[in-house]
């Protein structure tokens, strides 16, 4: 029964399949299917733990050799601008199905764990050369600097020599001062010597000063240039001190507290030969390090970039395995037959697509037993799918925003595709910004090969979503851009105009012709007085009419739906009454404005009426119409009888299906005590018909099923009731809330063209006509600035306020006329769909 | 004394139009929505042209601008 091709009215048909797949071409046979993206699989092990699922084991290791090709990324993040990395569709591939698939993962995974190795040992070592590096630098620094401490020492030692003897004799009678060479060729005070960070600097001297009464010596000097951290970036800056002091105790006092305040200390000899000695060697080993840093850098580059050649792939692959293992999972292993079932939804129209690819796999993997297809019957309510290109997929997608359409509902995104960009167009008319919002469309489309594979960034990757969208939504505006006559804020002579301007001193009285301007506003109103008048009361009957149009439309789109499910009886109780109620109301306004539009009120016997007025009084007042403001012969008559139906509507929505659904329960019940004593209906559980055979077989399809739905009959009836009370209750009242609404096609379309204008006034419009170079420069000037908030105030603000109102009145004007939803989307299992992510 | 035949000839022209559409759209898997699509298209094109072009038959307000 299927149909030649698809379409994107309903939900494509799906059906239930159960596979068995030998456990030899497993593997493969989850491969092809996942390139077709044509299934969406079962749990059939709903139970199960997932730690004790069957292919635990290969998924751990897929993981493991997931989180060695996210550390190489990770790595690869750190110097991009580096190292490439080879796109996917340039690299080799790397075949993992077929006789050589267990072969090809396993070398795979050596492959990454000896990367992984090699790459690590490579940073670690890295990281110590560079702290020795940085200790190397901070000697030399103590080196130099300490070198003219002890020249500025020399000078000083007399004085304190001095001191020790004036003061602390008896305490220095130890051999401390036995050891020092007598007046002597060499100052030998001890010292302790190292760097301290330079915010440290004032509290150590001041802890040193306190803690050893002043018995030292001590200076200090920047290192200018600042240390980095390898590891996290932080630069710190140090200084390099020194302290003279007489003593061991003091000498330990003074090294503790260089400890604890975070200082690092260097032995320093007080001999200056030696002391160059040390230099010379600090310099040597540092330059040898740095040489020996260099090489380990260029090899962990080297290595990168080898590693760069293939990352694409294999992340590619692990994702490809771990989501095949994944499925795999989700079948029922049969130990005798050695046979995996697996049960999935695919639609109707692609088995045949679904069972080359299985034979393909088969012969792929070399064996000879192939899988099986078979289709399921079944009660359960299959997904929603559907079938878009490229063009229809953004429609589709901001439809199914709303909600998943029900299962072979009629699709309002199929509609969406034109009434969308049309109602963003009446809300957007102009020309220019129309063609603006067209050609970045165009561009998108143009390059969109390019763009799909490249990462956009959150808010350009949308716009480039629905670029098909904006494309239409660009024409249409153009479109209504004529109708409006508005291109940047001015209008357009294209036909001539239906009025003329007789000659007149002060005001200025346009004068009607025979003529009619004949393609949208005539360009006479741009700039008079009254303008706003006329466009203002014109948009707004346009709005009501085009809404009641919109909101009729989607009330019969209730009717396929209905012959669909074979609910022939919702036609009479649902849609007529529905029907009945908009148009008596609402579509005898959208009359009346067409009417009052269509009379030339200048030879008429009375005054044109005010059609709200008309409106109110037909409810207040009903069958009195006062002549002088009446619309036409018999006005009084027909309103009553209109108000009548709408009238009866209202009861006949609220009683009829509930007392359909009743007198069909009360039919089944008859039956029900008719049959073999099923118990009583006090709502006991579904009894079990024949033993032996379990709910899992429902899918089987048996008569178990009929019973079901006459327990349910008692539950359900104060449900219709309820359900049927909100239906009546939404409709009626949301038919004038809703109308209403459609008044934003009016103001959105009035605040964008008052934007347009003042926008245009305050900016080129004062420097027109420029007279100086200064003249032409700042008309320039200006011209940039107005182009700049042409694109981002008026297209991009205004555009995706449109948007937003456009799409309000799709989801909820005229969605609650016929959209059921409930339904679930397609999800296959698709490889297809995971390469864009990374 | 400006009539309302443009208005006519133009459904009749519009619907005209539609009718093609529905019959003649090449059949392949885009039939339904580019008949759709086309169909939705005219009738939302003219029922716009429609309104701009019976607002101003027949002027209900007169034109005055301010002292230019």
């Amino acid at each position: 029964m299927g149909d030649e091709y698809p379409s994107l009215l309903r939900s494509e048909e799906m059906s239930l399949v159960q596979l068995f797949v030998p456990t030899e071409v497993a593997h493969d046979t989850v491969a092809e299917l996942g390139e077709l993206g044509n299934v969406q699989f079962k749990d059939l092990n709903p139970s199960v733990n997932p730690f004790q699922r069957s292919f635990v084991g290969e998924i751990r290791r897929i993981d493991e050799m997931g989180r060695r090709v996210r550390f190489f990324s990770t790595q690869i993040e750190k110097e991009k601008d580096v190292v490439p990395i080879r796109p996917l569709y340039d690299s080799a591939p790397l075949i993992t199905s077929g006789p050589r698939a267990a072969q090809t993962v396993d070398e795979l995974d050596t492959t990454l764990a000896e990367h992984e190795q090699r790459l690590t040992k490579m940073n670690d070592s890295y990281q110590t050369l560079s702290e020795r590096t940085k200790e190397l630098i901070e000697a030399r620094h103590v080196l130099r600097e300490t070198a003219v401490f002890f020249d500025k020492a020399q000078g000083h030692h007399e004085d304190i020599r001095s001191s020790f003897d004036d003061t602390v004799t008896p305490l220095l009678q130890d051999d401390r001062e036995g050891g020092y060479a007598p007046a002597g060729v060499q100052f030998d005070l001890e010292f302790v010597a190292g760097t301290i960070e330079r915010s440290r600097m004032s509290t150590f001297e001041r802890v040193l000063w306190r803690v050893l009464r002043g018995n030292l010596y001590m200076n200090h000097i920047d290192i200018a240039e600042p240390f980095v951290d390898p590891v996290t970036g932080v630069e710190t800056r140090k200084n390099v001190f020194i302290i003279f002091a007489h003593g061991d105790a003091l000498l330990a006092k003074i090294r503790k507290v260089a400890e604890s305040m975070g200082a690092t200390l260097y032995p320093i000899d007080p001999n200056a030969d030696k002391r160059s000695e040390s230099l010379r060697e600090v310099s040597n080993r540092l330059e040898d390090l740095q040489t020996v840093l260099y090489n380990t850098g260029l090899n962990r580059r080297a290595e990168l970039i080898k590693i760069g050649e293939s990352l694409r792939s294999w992340q590619d692959v692990v994702k490809k395995e771990k989501m095949i293992y994944e499925t795999l999972n989700l079948f029922n292993y049969d130990v005798r037959r050695k046979t995996l079932i697996a049960e999935g939804w695919v639609p109707t129209r692609d088995i045949t697509n679904i069972q080359l690819a299985l034979r393909s796999a088969t012969e792929g993997s070399g064996t000879s037993v192939p899988p099986i297809l078979h289709e399921l019957r079944t009660s359960k309510t299959p997904p929603t799918f559907h079938r878009t290109n490229k063009f229809t997929e953004g429609f589709q997608t901001i439809m199914d925003s709303y909600g998943i359409s029900a299962y072979q509902e009629i699709n309002p995104g199929l509609f969406a595709v034109v009434t969308f960009p049309f109602l963003f167009a009446v809300m957007f008319g102009d020309i220019g910004h129309g063609v603006i919002i067209f050609v970045a469309a165009l561009y998108m489309i143009m390059v969109e090969r390019k763009w799909a594979k490249a990462d956009l960034g959150e808010i350009l990757g949308q716009f480039f979503f629905g670029r098909y969208i904006i494309l239409l939504m660009g024409l249409f505006s153009m479109y209504t851009g004529l109708m409006y006559n508005d291109i940047f804020s001015k209008s357009l002579h294209l036909w001539q105009s239906g009025w003329t301007f007789p000659d007149a001193n002060g005001t200025v009285v346009g004068v009607a012709t025979d003529h009619r301007y004949p393609f949208g506003l005539d360009p006479a109103w741009h700039g008079a007085e009254n303008g706003l008048v006329f466009t203002n009361s014109y948009k707004m009957k346009m709005s009501i009419v085009l809404g009641v149009i919109h909101m009729t439309f989607a009330l019969c789109l209730q009717v396929p739906n209905h012959f669909k499910f074979k609910r022939y009886s919702d036609l009479y109780s649902n849609f007529i009454p529905q029907f009945i109620f908009l148009q008596s109301i609402f579509g005898y306004l959208v009359v009346c404005i067409l009417y009052k539009w269509s009379i030339d009120w200048s030879k008429a016997t009375t005054q044109p009426p005010s059609l709200l007025n008309m409106l109110i009084s037909m409810f207040l007042s009903p069958g009195s119409v006062e002549p002088s403001l009446q619309l036409y012969r018999g006005q009084g008559t027909v309103q009553v009888i209109l108000l009548g139906m709408a009238g009866v509507c209202v009861p006949w929505l609220l009683i009829l299906k509930p007392y359909l659904a009743w007198k069909e329960m009360n039919k089944t019940q008859g039956q029900h005590y008719m049959g073999i004593g099923h118990g009583d209906d006090t709502g006991d559980d579904v009894p079990q018909l024949t033993p032996g055979i379990s709910l899992e077989e429902e899918e089987e399809g048996n008569g178990l099923l009929q019973t079901e739905d006459d327990e349910h009959e008692h539950h359900d009836f104060s449900e219709v009731i309820i359900h049927q009370v909100i239906h009546t209750i939404e409709f009626c009242l949301g038919c004038i809330s809703h109308t209403a609404s459609y008044l934003r096609l009016w103001a959105l379309s009035l605040a964008h063209a008052q934007l347009s204008e003042v926008l245009w006034t305050m900016t080129i419009e004062g420097f027109l006509g420029p007279t100086s170079v200064f003249g032409w420069i700042e008309l320039l000037v200006m011209v940039g600035f107005w182009f700049a908030a042409t694109v981002f105030i008026l297209c991009i603000m205004e555009g995706l306020s449109a948007f937003l109102h456009a799409l309000r009145l799709h989801w909820v004007e005229a969605n609650s006329k016929h959209f059921e939803g409930g339904g679930h989307a397609f999800a296959p299992l698709s490889f297809a769909s995971q390469e864009g992510k990374d | 004394m400006p009539s309302i035949l443009p208005v006519l000839f133009a459904f009749a022209g519009t619907a005209g139009l539609m009718t093609a559409a529905a019959l003649f759209v090449p059949k392949g898997p885009q039939q339904v929505t580019i008949r759709t699509a086309l169909m939705l298209t005219l009738a939302s094109c003219y029922l716009m042209w429609m309104v701009t072009y019976m607002a101003q038959l027949n002027p209900l307000i007169g034109m005055w601008f301010k002292d230019a």
